[in-house]
């Protein structure tokens, strides 16, 4: 009897050391390969199409409407002196725009870290430019309305850093564009089971927000809620039994409690948020959401995407107010990182356009009948990078007009050098192979 | 003598084909058992399970518009549990839904467990599952219909059709 219950025990203890690899609550199954560069990361998909000639080049009116003003409208982000004639990117003053909005940042971002004037993007639309972000690679065949096809950076960081669900965050500027998608990939060896907390704060904390998931009603959670789970898991078993499953990104109940605390604190703040001082456009309440959730889970990764920018499709200058806008949400945003004890000076930001805009204007004319820009030419290739944080060099840059250094999916690989965990992203054959660590490209 | 010898011929004839009379036999098809719940191979929509979640809940149909918010609110969550959580507590906070009476349901406990799985789930309990839920309810005092139907709503079987 004796015998048996050693070898039971034996068995069982066996077994034990055989599967705590695959079921540790972390996820982690291996050790990361590299030193933190930081603990944080938060990356910005900057804006939903960006010239150079706007942005990093600073020709304001001259490049795109043959008017002679140039000037720096980015001036949180890009050293250099902003327009003296034609205002209209500001708030509303005497003239429409005619009120730059005042700089946040005591130095620029520029002055601050790293940047990298020509990158190449090599995707002319939003989706295909995310995508190749996030997962560090240019799928061609990335279809739309398609969960992207390889592992993105949030599973990476879920998988190799062993990060729980709610230190890995992703926020949109809204539920279109197939948004909601890029949480997580269709990839067999990675997908929902190391996504990230998705969240479009427009939504859950709009108008539809509010009438649909604001009045939730409070449950016990040992009285009321454990009864509720534990039926939920028995109907699950059976179900799963039959082949039967929801994928899930796996927050652990305390997670999803905290989650649900956190979505009631916003409902209960009624909209007065660390929103930047101007917050007059969907992006900018996005950022103000951002930071909430920042203060809250003090997450890993966090990456976040703004559009307005995209306006100008139609409207050159709705593009010029919504660059300046996301260039005061940048400012905002890394001043509110460098105000959270846990991520001050230990968090480093990247901020990269998902793809340029064309360098031929299209027939669009808006209000001061100015010319608008699509993207789909070459010019959409050249974009730019910044970093900035703990072991970023500062005030260096890189590259210039004629000689791209960097790709817009070096942002992938850079995340897991700064998080550690570079060898298992460089190594897996699941990035494109001329993705490197910006790092490498200094 | 011709006449004794076509007795015979007939009666051997009349022997040789009773012979090939073969016996019937008879066989079933081939099925394959499944438990009930294994037909659901189909995904719901997010307004799918809305409507049909809101339908359940309160025996009448949600507005398109109401709808359609909704399931922006379940897009805008990326944690599909949490959201599904999260809007079946907004409407079990709303007057309206139709539940029994924590009474009702103990004084007929069977009964209440093949009308939950009727109405959330299309189908009768197993023996297995009506004896998990019986003695659940049985040894929980504190467990009252609205918790079943929130388990019920919120599990993965009831996401497909």
């Amino acid at each position: 009897m004796k015998r048996r219950g050693f070898l039971k025990k034996a068995a069982t203890a066996t077994t034990g050391a055989f599967l705590a690899p695959y079921i540790l609550p972390s996820g982690r199954l291996f050790a990361a390969t590299g030193a933190q560069l930081a603990e944080h990361v938060v990356m910005v998909m900057f804006a939903g199409g960006v010239r150079n000639q706007e942005s990093v080049e600073q020709t304001y009116l001259d490049q795109s409407q043959g008017i002679p003003v140039q000037g720096n409208i980015m001036y949180n982000m890009l050293d250099g002196a902003p327009p003296t004639q034609k205002i209209v990117y500001g708030t509303d003053g005497n003239l429409a725009g005619d009120t730059p909005i005042p700089q946040i940042l005591g130095s620029t971002i520029q002055q601050q870290g790293t940047l990298f004037r020509e990158v190449r993007s090599s995707h002319a639309g939003h989706y295909g430019g995310m995508n190749a972000m996030l997962q560090g690679n240019t799928l061609y065949s990335q279809g739309l309305r398609q969960k992207p096809i390889n592992p993105t950076i949030f599973e990476y960081t879920r998988r190799h850093l062993g990060a729980p669900a709610s230190k890995v965050w992703f926020v949109g500027n809204g539920i279109g564009n197939s948004t909601p998608l890029m949480n997580y990939s269709s990839h067999e060896n990675y997908g929902a089971d190391y996504g990230a907390n998705f969240l479009a704060p427009d939504i859950t904390f709009g108008s539809q927000g509010i009438e649909h998931l604001s009045n939730a009603k409070i449950y016990h959670p040992e009285e009321e809620l454990d009864p509720i789970y534990q039926m939920k898991y028995f109907l699950d078993n059976n179900f799963e039994n039959v082949g039967g499953a929801i994928e899930t990104i796996h927050n652990t109940e305390a997670e999803k409690q905290s989650i649900k605390l956190f979505m009631r604190e916003m409902y209960n703040l009624g909209g007065n948020i660390a929103r930047p001082p101007v917050a007059d456009n969907g992006d900018l309440n996005t950022i103000g959401y951002a930071v909430e959730v920042m203060k809250w889970f003090k997450p890993n990764l966090m990456v976040l995407n703004l559009g307005a920018v995209d306006a100008c499709h139609a409207n050159y200058t709705d593009y010029l107010s919504a660059l300046h806008r996301a260039d005061h949400a940048v400012g905002h945003l890394w001043n509110q990182i460098n105000q959270i004890p846990e991520m001050a000076n230990n968090t480093i930001m990247l901020i990269t356009p998902e793809c340029g805009r064309n360098l031929e204007s299209n027939p669009i004319r808006d209000e001061n009948d100015w010319r608008a820009f699509d993207h789909s030419d070459s010019n959409t290739q050249r974009v730019f990078t910044q970093m900035v944080g703990p072991n970023v060099p500062s005030n260096l840059v890189r590259g210039s007009v004629g000689n791209q250094i960097g790709e817009t999916v070096d942002n992938c690989p850079t995340i897991a050098e700064i998080l550690g965990f570079k060898d298992d992203v460089m190594n897996n054959g699941l990035i494109s192979s001329t993705a490197q660590s910006l790092f490498d490209r200094i | 003598m011709k006449k004794t010898l076509s007795i015979l011929l007939i009666g051997a004839l009349a022997i040789s084909f009773s012979g090939c009379e073969k016996d019937k036999l008879y066989e079933v098809n081939e099925e394959t058992l499944l438990a009930p719940n294994a037909n659901k191979t189909k995904l719901k929509s997010d307004q799918q399970y809305i409507a049909i979640l809101y339908a359940n809940l309160f025996q009448t149909a949600l507005s398109s518009d109401n709808l359609f918010e909704a399931s922006q609110c379940v897009q805008s969550i990326g944690d599909k549990d949490l959201v599904h959580e999260v809007l079946i507590s907004n409407y079990m906070n709303q007057s309206g839904v139709i539940l029994p009476t924590n009474d009702d349901m103990r004084a007929d406990v069977d009964g209440f467990i093949t009308e939950t799985y009727n109405r959330f789930l299309v189908r009768n309990p197993t023996e297995a599952e009506r004896q998990y839920f019986k003695n659940y309810i049985n040894t929980h005092p504190n467990v009252r219909p609205e918790l079943v139907y929130f388990s019920f709503a919120l599990s993965d079987e009831y996401q497909y059709y």
